[in-house]
């Protein structure tokens, strides 16, 4: 096939979109930078004077508490994602058309609903006359338990809406996978078990590991379920940035926590995306 | 066949299907119960709650006034400015072109509520009050990446022969792009513009900061309700909602017949 010369017309396609996030999305991060080396100050909001405080400040016991606790909560949410939806994605490769295109739209449709609705929806089933504790009085139990307002509500609360981030690429990598090459291992007399870890598991890997890290960063930057769904003492990171925002006024120390969050969660997408992308270099060249 | 999934995983699938779909049957299911105690299941039916949405004068702005034309909007500009990027990215080559497709798909990486702050701090240092017209800037900015994804598609997809054969009967390059490669690329713009909107209708990570205090979107009118007064209505927003978005995926899947892929 003719190679096509390079055109001279391509700043018109790409041009204004190019433009567009340069403006609206790499000066505001820029500003971002620039204001969490700023001091504060409780009356100007933001002095331009440099400093390494609110970066300092990180270190202090609430923040710390913070990071980790919002780690801890993502770590969990991950790994409950891969278990539950690494069987759905693998049911849903190996199904007939019909049944995959129902289950897609059905794993969807909920991640395009709005998730202040979706959590809505878990309020009406966990509250205190909710869906669990009016099952669980009909059942015999006296008092209602306290459901809301818990770290496993946040659980729940996550897990449902990051769910779909970890099934998708799951079931695109066992998509890729031939059925003769489970076949070939059952007739050399694998039984399923040992055919789905020989041969499945590694060549998913990829899927897998790029579903954990989508869910992982989902969950790292969440704001409205824990704001809804959780205690009003643990916090998550997002929650700390929106109040520092919008009720403290305290950018710099917002604008730093924005800066170590964002540098968190795009690290590990990239580091991420290398990683499958090298994994999968290095299969070809074996 | 040996293609049948066996049959352990069904569990699996229920468990997982029941956790993603139970908020959504729940939220339609009070909208229509006669109680204001969000009942499950309902002990009545009633349409009282649409009733209150729409005389909530709050609901009725934030839906209508707000939403809606924040989406479309949205939906229009994205489409444009996405499908020329796409175009670019595809048939044109140029130095430069792989960084420049991965920065264009890079507000799909960024968490919205980082994005959020990061454009409402900016916003503020330029002086800018929010208002509608900060909440399209910062929509537009998360919206497109989907468009070029499904022109990318449609056009990665589609026989270069065709348009080939067009200039071959004496169409120059342009001539023969509108009127053979557009017409077929049709139904990647029109799935392109219904993500767009979607994405900028369910938003609310970017629309707490950015949609002002005066102009609130749908979805943030339903979180400060949820938080001050709690009733129904919000139950009938919130399956409008659900309504408006699973009928456009059903179109997108059903009518052009596409795989859906976020």
């Amino acid at each position: 096939m003719q190679r096509r010369p390079h055109s001279r017309y391509w700043a018109l396609f790409v041009g204004p979109y190019g433009a567009y996030l340069l403006v609206f999305l790499v000066l505001p991060f820029v500003n971002v930078a620039l204001l969490s080396v700023y001091l504060h100050s409780p009356t100007k909001i933001a002095v331009e004077e440099f400093t390494a405080t609110n970066y300092a400040k990180l270190w202090e016991v609430y923040y710390a508490t913070l990071f980790l606790r919002t780690l801890r909560l993502s770590l969990v949410v991950t790994v409950v994602c891969a278990v539950l939806g690494y069987p759905v994605a693998y049911f849903l490769a190996r199904s007939t058309s019909r049944i995959m295109t129902l289950g897609l739209f059905l794993l969807i449709m909920p991640l395009l609903v709005s998730t202040v609705i979706r959590v809505f929806g878990w309020l009406v089933i966990l509250g205190s006359e909710g869906l669990v504790n009016q099952g669980l009085r009909l059942l015999g139990a006296r008092e209602g338990m306290r459901l809301l307002h818990t770290e496993g509500a946040v659980i729940i609360g996550l897990t449902q809406q990051t769910m779909p981030f970890m099934v998708l690429p799951i079931m695109a990598a066992i998509e890729r996978i031939s059925p003769s090459l489970e076949e070939a291992a059952r007739n050399l007399g694998a039984t399923w078990g040992q055919m789905f870890v020989r041969t499945i598991l590694p060549l998913s890997m990829p899927g897998l590991v790029s579903g954990s890290l989508l869910v992982f960063s989902v969950s790292m930057s969440a704001f409205v379920t824990p704001a809804l769904m959780g205690g009003r003492r643990e916090r998550m990171v997002g929650q700390q940035i929106y109040e520092e925002v919008l009720t403290a006024y305290n950018w710099p120390g917002a604008a730093s926590l924005t800066i170590v969050l964002s540098v968190l969660v795009l690290g590990l997408v990239s580091l991420a995306l290398w990683a499958t992308g090298r994994r999968a270099r290095l299969e070809i060249s074996r | 066949m040996t293609g049948r999934p066996p049959r352990f995983l069904w569990p699996f699938v229920i468990v997982v299907y029941v956790l993603l779909l139970a908020p959504l049957v729940v939220v339609i299911s009070v909208s229509f119960g006669s109680t204001a105690t969000f009942d499950f299941p309902p002990k009545g039916l009633t349409l009282r709650w649409y009733h209150a949405f729409f005389a909530s004068e709050m609901f009725v702005r934030s839906f209508f006034r707000v939403s809606q034309v924040v989406g479309l909007l949205t939906a229009l500009v994205a489409t444009v400015i996405g499908s020329l990027a796409a175009i670019g990215l595809v048939r044109l080559h140029f130095r430069g072109r792989d960084a420049i497709e991965t920065f264009f798909l890079s507000p799909l990486l960024v968490p919205h509520i980082l994005l959020g702050a990061a454009v409402y701090l900016y916003l503020a240092r330029l002086a800018w009050a929010t208002s509608s017209m900060t909440l399209l800037v910062g929509h537009i900015v998360i919206a497109t990446p989907y468009v070029i994804r499904c022109v990318t598609a449609g056009l990665v997809g589609m026989d270069p022969r065709l348009e080939e054969a067009a200039m071959s009967l004496g169409a120059s390059r342009p001539q023969a792009f509108i009127k053979v490669t557009l017409p077929l690329l049709r139904s990647s713009l029109v799935t392109g513009a219904i993500f767009a909107f979607i994405i900028s209708f369910s938003d609310i990570n970017l629309a707490l900061f950015l949609a002002g205090p005066n102009a609130p979107s749908l979805p943030v009118q339903i979180f400060s309700q949820i938080q001050f007064e709690a009733d129904p209505s919000i139950a009938a927003a919130s399956a409008l909602q659900i309504v408006i978005v699973g009928g456009l995926i059903m179109l997108v899947q059903r009518v052009f017949r596409l795989r859906l892929m976020v």
